[in-house]
């Protein structure tokens, strides 16, 4: 077989870093190999697909060196950013941009533009639809559509899934599969459930950027299977494996009770969503689950008052009527932690809000995130699983209620998830109610007592978990 | 998109934007040079008769639109109208002091400043950026480094309406706008908003390159903006309009035809 792609005795280093990212890694892959990279955030993975794909250095201006590197002449790169790949306002001027580049004459534009959207499966009435009314899913279908109008060889993925739903991640790898059978593609991806039997051949990084394993999926996963556990390396089975902490209920420090009755939830004068009638009580760890758009979001927003509502809202018997009666009892902590951050310093982060004879406690928190040793850091140079860390952290701070959180888990390696999960669900036994937007079928499965789906802005199921299991397995089927 | 910008499609929005563009440009210049008021009223009109009629918007969205113009024309005249020099003096009180004269220039700046309005409106609402950028690529063979750049830059705009309403609803719930002054709240929203679309407009011109786009290299276009029927009539109309109120001005004056500005003698 024919070598495609190489790079030999690879050295890379960040500007301003100490440790080099790859210290004389050397890798080759063979033309038509499916390639899944693994390793934890940070350890070099999508760097290497820069590397190897020549945007690094050339686009990209990182310092690094190597002996020998062979690009493949033609290939593709698919962005985890579903929103920053993309630079013109439609689709069908998108896919025109590239067929610009590429010095197609105009007269074919129009019949190759529907020819790869119908590749891809986007079936759109009209080709000229704004990007922004995709979905993500969608968005990451016409970037495939792009990278197949450039006819790669090779193509790179770098975690094309990492911002989207569960139906829309299985499109993605069904058209990826279908469109690239015969292709070369080196994939980073930490979902791997989807795409694991597709690859035939698995690298794992350790996170000092070396090669740890390197092999046929079975045999690795065998063979290292400690390590990468350690590491917090997503792989088939980890939740399965995973014991959680036993329950202790019905010890509430506090009892909370949250009653919503014909509450509704606006945006621009529209309505989001609707409750009719709920009641939700200490102790309870509901999960909020359905499509994107489907107005869990909203309802998120709503129960924040950081939307416009009405009806009726009691918290604690307390009928809500504006922000301030909800304040310090209900906390909403957003999908991406960087808006919350205030302060220039962990430390400061965590004492923000705090008066003098609260501070006593900040050590301790501290090491519970782990994060003793970058309390002078600025938060926006934490790690992804650091940020979450203290993003929640500030939450528990102000001990609310009820916590409201989106997408709590995104992108976190599974040593993370299952702590912050054992976090909550500690707060959770403490009696604070806990409300938590999510994809993840396995936190339905293993922490949460009640699912809300919601569907068109409304909440269609709510099911109890704990007391009738039968149901809850009526629903995953 | 927003039902305030939907209209029909025009015939002034089928014009040559480049030729639209310098056609409005220079027309500030013919508005800078007009010193007498009844020539600067019919001006006025001509751009109006265009804006009324010819930019396939409703009334309502038109008047919705022009209510700012309100405030442009009272705040460029009425420091003229009071503070200007003049002679034949109509009211005096403290270091206000209107006059004839002053009047006249200040009701003459005002509309200058209005036709200036209308005029940039007039082209906003007609003309598509990308279409815009096209064009300049082609007529004037912009490079397509810098095109790009804007039209993904006019992408990025929503977003960051969509994030900075993000971030405010994320740091109100920690409790910011209890505590802090304006000043300090606009600080904490900057580095955020600053941050994230660094990253972003970072993360597309990666994805631009990786899309094979070199700014050098010879590319063809999708839009391929010419030049039609639509243009000659578009400068046409204000050829013959612009020579009509000026004849009319000589002929047959419908207001005092001095020139406005002072003169002293």
């Amino acid at each position: 077989m024919t070598i495609i792609t190489s790079v030999k005795n690879l050295r890379l280093k960040f500007p301003g870093e100490t440790e080099m990212l790859f210290k004389d890694l050397s890798l080759s892959f063979h033309s038509g190999e499916k390639v899944l990279l693994l390793g934890t955030s940070g350890c070099g993975k999508s760097t290497l697909l820069q590397v190897l794909s020549g945007l690094v250095p050339h686009t990209i201006d990182i310092p690094m060196k190597c002996e020998e590197i062979q690009i493949p002449d033609r290939w593709g790169f698919v962005f985890q950013d579903p929103d920053t790949q993309f630079c013109m306002p439609f689709v069908d001027e998108e896919l025109a941009f590239v067929l610009e580049n590429l010095q197609v004459p105009r007269e074919e534009m129009t019949s190759r533009i529907r020819s790869l959207l119908e590749e891809v499966g986007l079936e759109l009435d009209d080709i000229h639809t704004p990007i922004q009314h995709l979905s993500g899913g969608m968005k990451q279908r016409l970037a495939i559509a792009s990278v197949l109008a450039l006819k790669p060889d090779v193509v790179f993925l770098d975690e094309p899934t990492a911002f989207i739903d569960e139906k829309g991640t299985e499109q993605i790898w069904e058209t990826v599969k279908r469109v690239w059978k015969d292709k070369t593609l080196i994939i980073v991806e930490h979902k791997i459930e989807k795409i694991l039997d597709f690859a035939d051949r698995l690298i794992v990084f350790t996170p000092g950027g070396e090669v740890l394993a390197d092999g046929d999926t079975s045999t690795v996963f065998s063979l290292h299977k400690e390590k990468i556990k350690k590491y917090g390396i997503w792989y088939p089975g980890a939740w399965d494996e995973y014991k959680r902490i036993p329950t202790v209920d019905n010890k509430f420090e506090l009892r909370n009770t949250m009653k919503l009755k014909n509450f509704k939830g606006y945006r621009s004068k529209e309505n989001k969503i609707v409750v009719d009638d709920i009641m939700v009580h200490s102790g309870e760890w509901i999960t909020i689950m359905g499509e994107n758009g489907a107005g869990k979001s909203s309802l998120l927003l709503a129960l924040m008052q950081l939307i416009k509502t009405s009806g009726n809202y009691y918290l604690n018997d307390v009928h809500v009527k504006k922000t301030k009666d909800i304040f310090g009892l209900v906390y909403l902590v957003f999908q991406n932690p960087e808006y919350q951050f205030l302060t220039h310093s962990v430390y400061d982060e965590i004492t923000y809000g705090l008066q003098k004879h609260q501070e006593e406690g900040v050590k301790e928190i501290l090491t519970s995130l782990e994060l003793t040793n970058k309390m002078n850091q600025h938060p926006y140079n934490l790690s992804v699983g650091q940020k979450r860390r203290l993003s929640v952290a500030t939450a528990f701070l102000q001990k609310p209620s009820i916590l409201l959180l989106d997408e709590p888990t995104f992108g976190q390696d599974s040593v993370n998830t299952f702590k912050l999960l054992e976090w909550l669900e500690r707060e959770r036994q403490k009696g604070t109610i806990i409300l938590m937007v999510t994809h993840d079928r396995h936190i339905m499965e293993q922490f949460a007592t009640r699912l809300w789906e919601v569907q068109n802005g409304e909440i269609v199921t709510d099911h109890q978990l704990k007391e009738e299991k039968e149901l809850l397995d009526e629903f995953i089927v | 998109m927003n039902s305030l910008f939907d209209a029909k499609h025009t015939w002034l929005h089928s014009i040559n934007p480049s030729l639209k563009l310098v056609t409005i440009l220079s027309l500030f210049i013919v508005a800078i040079n007009i010193h007498f008021l009844d020539l600067m009223v019919g001006f006025l009109c001509v751009i109006l008769l265009l804006f009324i009629f010819a930019t396939g918007y409703s009334y309502k969205q038109l008047f919705i639109l022009s209510l700012p113009f309100v405030l442009i024309f009272l705040s460029t005249s009425s420091s003229m109208i009071l503070f200007g020099k003049g002679e034949t003096i109509l009211y005096k009180w403290a270091y206000i002091q209107v006059s004839e004269e002053s009047l006249i220039r200040g009701i003459h700046l005002g509309f200058r400043a209005l036709s200036f309005a209308m005029l940039g409106l007039l082209f906003a609402l007609t003309t598509k950026p990308v279409k815009l950028f096209y064009s300049l690529m082609q007529q004037f063979r912009l490079s397509p480094k810098f095109a790009y750049s804007f039209m993904a830059a006019i992408r990025l705009i929503p977003i960051m309406v969509e994030e900075y309403q993000m971030i405010i609803n994320a740091q109100r719930v920690r409790g910011v706008e209890q505590k802090n002054n304006f000043l300090k709240r606009m600080k904490r929203l900057a580095i955020p908003l600053l941050s994230q679309s660094i990253r972003r407009a970072y993360r597309i011109a990666v994805s631009m390159e990786a899309k094979r786009f070199q700014s050098d290299k010879k590319r063809t276009y999708y839009y391929k903006v010419g030049f039609s029927r639509n243009d000659l009539f578009f400068i046409s109309y204000f050829l013959l309009m612009l020579g009509l109120i000026y004849i009319l001005s000589i002929h047959d004056p419908f207001l005092p035809s001095t020139d406005v500005r002072y003169l002293p003698e």
